[in-house]
């Protein structure tokens, strides 16, 4: 087991290792992306121009520029942008993180809560309306693209509908950091919140009812409805269980992937400075340094997840385990 | 699909291993039946049909309704409503007289649901726009599913280092930034063309949303097949024709590529959901479909700058993706429900 | 500058002393009224390095004008003064002899830095030093005249200027001795490169460290992810009321971060005082017409402009190039970008207001006014037939911004309307700029603007199409068409040389240089932009100059 779990790390490595060189081959093979001109400033003369080229570094091989960009992340972690000069790179990922987390954290409780209730409640209902009432709505949230649906939301939220009762609470938008203003914090983070949970409501009450209904048909529920058991009391204490395993890590991935800035289209649209919006302002500069930082991190979550829920299925399905690598 | 099939050792289409169905009518047939009945897939199909057949009618829209070019700019152009002649961008004439607005819907022929900032047809825009969405999405389904099966089978089949090395090849592919391919490709192609096969690539070229697309998803289809893969490679009637000494190339065509084509096939619906959805990500952050083509994306980004007073220009094209999307999602439950024969024993 | 202005502009500030003496105790009872609180900005993205010798970006320059100064700068009032140069570290203008290679500038004492030390000659010299070992953007084409330029460019890190700038302590002066004369250095000099710093600012790029100021405010703190935020210098006295007048507001906080809708919004709910960024289009009626007690609408020394490659088909050839400036529609772009109010088309490479501006107009229907008052598309077709390129390729690329890839769809859909097979494509922003200069991109037509640096003809004439601006196969290549015609350069170098001595005579010469230019078609002029300014409801004493824009200290908000 240890070993497994020893080999897999060994291999997340290669893959973030693989992932990093990818992003600085497709960086310097764009043409147009070469900072010197635009660190330079514009109509700089070819003196100046060759001056800025040799103090970054850039007049040599791509090769050692990576091994030194690498070095100045991970060793002495004091990567700079390329855009903002001076302004350091981790300092300002970490800076990030508590927006995103808020975001996240708050999506998360908002759409397991949920999403455990409409696939409780579908699948105790199978069938009947409130069932095919539940999976159209949840199919609805699965059906609108996050960025178009933010949109809308801030058109009634922050400007038709704004002066009324309703939604005159919602403040500006932005992020306001908890230790400054926790009630601030809430209130600018309920629509974000909300707005994120839709699309995850839908594809986790689904899937709870699927696994549910699929675990109603195994052999050990029948049992339990032999001896007499409440449909509560099988449903809650007996196909939950088996069914949570699908829940958790299909909730495990996602939960990972957003944390990483998986979730940037609703922080670019609510304006929240998390890690997503970084990485996006960073993609649209094109600054190499905090496009690097942005993605390791990223891929960090993302592959993290994926190893833990491996791991994880691996220790509870001794079949799984069989076959894994 | 595949003759080959025997009704004794006819496959289960559920990715755990199942149970295997009575010999009645073939399972494709059944299949259809069971789809057939299932109301709710009908009405999608039925939409999806409805809104394939008006977007393939959009140069016929073009021609009789609204009469304009839905690519070129109209910024000086004007229309007659109710005999009177209104210019398609309305300069402000109150205060310091800034800015222009679109015309808004006029619920005729031309400019039905008005104009968007460059004095265009918003209505007939929707309608081009969505053959290109749903034809990227078509492709780039078609392309993900060909290369997650045979990613996933030969993943699953092959196991060892073959299948460690392949999960950890999906795991780069997963985690890495499609958003910054997209940008660097857009902006090399301007001058080459990459080449593959009889395909050429060029700047503005939908080969390009399509590749990248499908590509981003192939670890998400790949992973259920391998695994899948897995579980009946464990199964009864594939160790018995291993001990019987069947060729493994003939076990994988005749025994287990059967079962995966199901999967793949409930995947086709679910995956042209998420390949719309994730096109219309990519041209609304301007990565995705490039002018002069237009997409549904692109359209709500075109509206983003309006959405303070012709919102309508960001709706539409929402509210046509979401559309399409639901009735993909429905028709995808529908296709599951009628390939999973545990469906015969469920209490409906 | 010469002699004559000189004397000129000292003989028109001493008639001018008892009005002044007069407006003091008003500018003392104003102060006394409304000094005080804290005038809050907001923009979408931070600028880059707070590095007055580095940072070309106007957001930040509008900032360096009240917290850094130089020997002289642009007078800080109202209306066409503002383009006039006045002394402000230096106590009055420069004796300037030797043919105007020789600068000598009297230092004023008693003006202290934010950290309390004495500003000297020391500093100057340092600073002109520094200029170099920065690598200033403008090091080899503003200040290579410099005696000991060319040292400096070759090895800046020993960068001393030996003979250049020179230091004499006890007469408080420093003189800056030039190769050649330039009747634009003091103009260069009145920007924030020309920022005088304290002689131990290290000589790299300072980043996100400010240096010390001598302006009535000083950068306390700045994170490019959230704010910059300026606060009081303790040290300031006001030492010259033209220069660097007192500030009203007690601290200037920038905050960053907001996307430009939402900027409008919390503008006009109160929460901000100003925002930098271009107001989105759909909001723009709504601001002229409900809010435009709050809006001021100013025009720019500025054009957006089409450079057309001449090196490449099908814009080798003269008449392609006509066809394009007689067939694009100025109108239509101006309503792209905004609406009348908000631009004003233009044919020819001088803007309106620069000195040596002649109305000329060739590439209009009924040509003859001067003025463009439509497209002769007919013309256009016909050019393009008889040019012989008619059915080429031909790729327009424009940023993804939205007004400007709006304008690159249209100029694509015009050159596909008078015969070419066009199309546009926009990259990012933040890149298009370096990539339409790059030869080895084969761009054939671009869509870009410039903007002035100082008010002088050759910022834009000979900037942009003098031959030394076209390196082939560089990202710095300012001039994007790569055309060099050496009778026009020899007649910009002959109208530069004269305006050292007869500064009228050389705006004639700048006119024809124009003109010439023009007809050669290496960039089709569409427009010259204006910008608008929107201001919160408590702001009071708005001031624009025409090279600062609005003035930040100037504005009370108490």
């Amino acid at each position: 087991m240890l070993l497994a779990v020893v080999r897999r790390l060994v291999q997340m490595a290669f893959v973030m290792l693989g992932i990093s060189i990818l992003v600085f081959l497709i960086f310097f093979a764009t043409p147009g992306a070469d900072p010197a001109a635009r660190i330079a400033g514009r109509n700089a003369s070819p003196e100046v121009l060759a001056a800025v080229r040799h103090d970054f570094g850039f007049d040599r091989p791509v090769p050692i520029q990576y091994v030194l960009m690498m070095k100045r992340l991970f060793v002495t972690r004091d990567l700079t942008s390329f855009v903002n000069r001076g302004e350091r790179v981790i300092p300002a990922i970490v800076e990030s993180m508590p927006a995103t987390l808020s975001l996240v954290f708050g999506a998360a409780v908002v759409w397991v809560v949920f999403g455990l209730l409409i696939g409780v409640l579908a699948a105790a209902t199978r069938g009947r309306w409130p069932d095919r009432l539940l999976m159209i709505l949840g199919l609805i949230g699965v059906s609108m693209p996050v960025f178009w649906l933010g949109e809308v939301a801030n058109l009634i939220t922050q400007d038709r509908y704004h002066d009324t009762p309703f939604f005159s609470w919602v403040p500006a938008l932005g992020y306001t950091p908890l230790t400054q203003d926790p009630f601030l914090w809430f209130k600018g983070l309920v629509i974000p919140w909300i707005t994120l949970a839709i699309l995850y409501i839908g594809i986790y009450g689904r899937v709870l009812r699927a696994s549910l209904i699929e675990a109603y048909q195994e052999d050990y529920i029948r049992t339990a409805r032999a001896k007499g058991l409440s449909e509560t009391r099988i449903m809650l204490r007996h196909a939950l269980r088996t069914s949570l395993i699908t829940f958790v890590s299909l909730f495990g991935l996602d939960f990972g992937a957003l944390v990483g800035g998986g979730a940037l289209l609703t922080e670019v649209v609510f304006d929240i400075h998390g890690v997503g919006k970084l990485t996006v302002e960073a993609l649209q500069n094109l600054d190499l340094p905090f496009i690097m930082a942005t993605v390791m991190y990223a891929s960090f979550f993302v592959v993290a997840a994926n190893a833990v829920v491996d791991i994880v299925y691996a220790a509870l399905d001794p079949r799984v385990r069989a076959a894994a690598t | 699909m595949s003759d080959a099939v025997l009704p004794a050792a006819a496959p289960s289409a559920v990715p755990a291993g199942g149970v295997a169905p009575r010999p009645a009518a073939g399972p494709w047939q059944t299949a259809a039946r069971k789809l057939r009945q299932d109301r709710p897939a009908m009405v999608a199909l039925l939409v999806l049909v409805l809104i394939v057949v008006a977007c393939a009618l959009a140069p016929a829209y073009a021609r009789y309704a609204s009469r304009e070019d839905p690519f070129a700019s109209n910024v000086d152009g004007s229309i007659t409503l109710d005999g009177q002649s209104v210019p398609v961008l309305q300069a402000e004439t109150a205060g310091l007289g800034l800015g222009l607005t679109p015309i808004g819907p006029t619920w005729h022929g031309q400019y039905f649901l008005g104009a968007d900032s460059q004095g265009r047809d918003v209505m007939e825009r929707l309608l081009y726009g969505g053959r290109t969405s749903l034809l990227i999405a078509t492709v780039a389904t078609v392309i993900c599913l060909v290369l997650a099966g045979v990613v996933g089978l030969v993943a699953g089949f092959a196991g060892g280092v073959v299948d460690a090395v392949l999960s950890r090849l999906l795991d780069v592919l997963w985690a890495f930034p499609i958003y910054l391919l997209a940008i660097s490709l857009s902006i090399v192609l301007i001058n080459t063309t990459i080449q593959i096969g009889p395909i050429s690539i060029t700047s503005g070229s939908l080969a390009l949303p399509m590749l990248i697309i499908g590509l981003v998803y192939v670890p998400y289809v790949a992973r259920p097949v391998r695994g899948q893969v897995l579980a009946l490679n464990r199964t009864d009637f594939v160790l018995a024709a291993r001990a019987l000494g069947v060729p493994p190339w003939r076990i994988l065509v005749r025994d287990i590529f059967p079962n995966v084509t199901t999967t793949l096939i409930v995947f086709v619906p679910l995956m042209m959901a998420l390949n719309m959805l994730t096109e219309s990500a990519l041209s609304f952050l301007s990565i995705g479909v490039q002018p002069p083509n237009a997409s549904w994306g692109t359209i709500i980004e075109d509206g983003q700058s309006l959405i303070y007073t012709r919102p309508l220009v960001a709706i539409a094209p929402g509210l046509c993706i979401v559309a399409t999307v639901l009735a993909l999602n429905v028709l995808g439950d529908g296709v599951r429900d009628a390939l999973d024969p545990r469906a015969k024993l469920r209490v409906s | 500058m010469t002699l004559k202005r000189i004397l000129t502009a000292g003989i028109c500030l001493a008639g001018l002393l008892p009005l002044v003496a007069q407006a003091a105790p008003d500018r003392a009872a104003l102060m006394q009224k409304h000094k005080g609180g804290t005038l809050k900005l907001t923009g979408s993205a931070a600028a880059g390095t707070i590095d007055p010798m580095i940072n070309y970006e106007l957001k930040f320059w509008q900032l360096y004008a009240f917290t850094y100064d130089g020997l002289v700068t642009f007078k800080k009032v109202a209306g066409k003064d503002s383009n006039t140069v006045v002394a402000d570290l230096a106590e009055a203008m420069p004796t300037i002899s030797d043919g105007g290679k020789t600068y000598v500038f009297k230092l004023r004492t008693g003006v202290k830095f934010s950290n309390g030390q004495e500003v000297t000659g020391k500093d100057v010299v340092a600073s002109f030093q520094r200029l170099f070992k920065v690598s200033n953007p403008n090091a080899g084409s503003w200040f290579n005249g410099i005696i000991g330029a060319d040292k400096c460019l070759k090895d800046a890190a020993s960068c001393t200027l030996n003979g250049g700038v020179v230091a004499d302590d006890a007469a408080h002066t420093v003189t800056v001795h030039l190769t050649d004369p330039d009747s634009e250095f003091l103009y260069k000099l009145s920007t924030p490169f020309g920022t005088i710093l304290p002689a131990d600012t290290v000589g790299k790029d300072l980043g996100t460290s400010p240096a010390p100021t001598t302006g009535p405010y000083m950068f306390a703190s700045y994170d490019p992810n959230k704010a910059l935020i300026m606060k009081r210098n303790p040290y300031f006295k006001e030492f010259s009321v033209d220069a660097q007048p007192a500030g009203y507001p007690d601290e200037i906080d920038f905050s960053f971060g907001l996307q430009d809708e939402a900027e409008v919004t919390a503008v006009l709910n109160g929460q901000y005082d100003w925002m930098f960024d271009e107001k989105p289009l759909d909001r723009l009626s709504e601001l002229g017409s409900k809010y435009a007690k709050q809006v001021h609408v100013h025009p720019l020394l500025a054009y957006y402009y089409m450079p057309l490659n001449v090196n490449l088909a099908p814009f080798n050839n003269l008449k392609a190039r006509q066809a394009v400036a007689y067939g694009v529609d100025r109108n239509a772009i101006v309503k792209l970008f905004g609406g009348q109010n908000l631009g004003a088309p233009l044919c020819q490479q001088l803007p309106v207001g620069m000195p040596g501006y002649e109305p000329y107009c060739p590439f209009t229907k009924n040509p003859g006014s001067g003025k463009w008052t439509a497209p002769d598309l007919a013309k256009a077709k016909e050019l393009v037939k008889e040019s012989g390129t008619a059915g080429q390729k031909v790729t327009v690329i424009s940023s993804d911004k939205v007004v400007e890839r709006s304008i690159g769809e249209y100029l694509a859909s015009l050159l596909r309307t008078i015969g070419y097979d066009a199309q546009a494509k926009a990259i990012s922003s933040n890149i298009q700029f370096t990539y339409i200069q790059n030869t080895n991109n084969k761009v054939q037509a671009s869509l870009t603007d410039w903007y002035q640096d100082y008010p002088a003809p050759s910022d834009f004439l000979y900037v942009l199409f003098g031959c030394e601006s076209f390196h082939p196969g560089a990202d710095d290549s300012i001039n994007i068409a790569g055309w060099c015609d050496k009778k026009v350069d020899a007649d910009m170098k002959q109208a530069l040389a004269t305006a050292v001595t007869d500064p009228e005579a050389a705006a004639g010469q700048w006119a024809q240089v124009d003109k010439e230019i023009t007809d050669a078609v290496p960039a089709v002029a569409l427009f010259q932009p204006k910008y608008v300014d929107l201001i919160g409801k408590r702001v009071g004493n708005y001031v624009w100059s025409d090279q600062i824009h609005m003035l930040f200290s100037q504005a009370w908000v108490k």
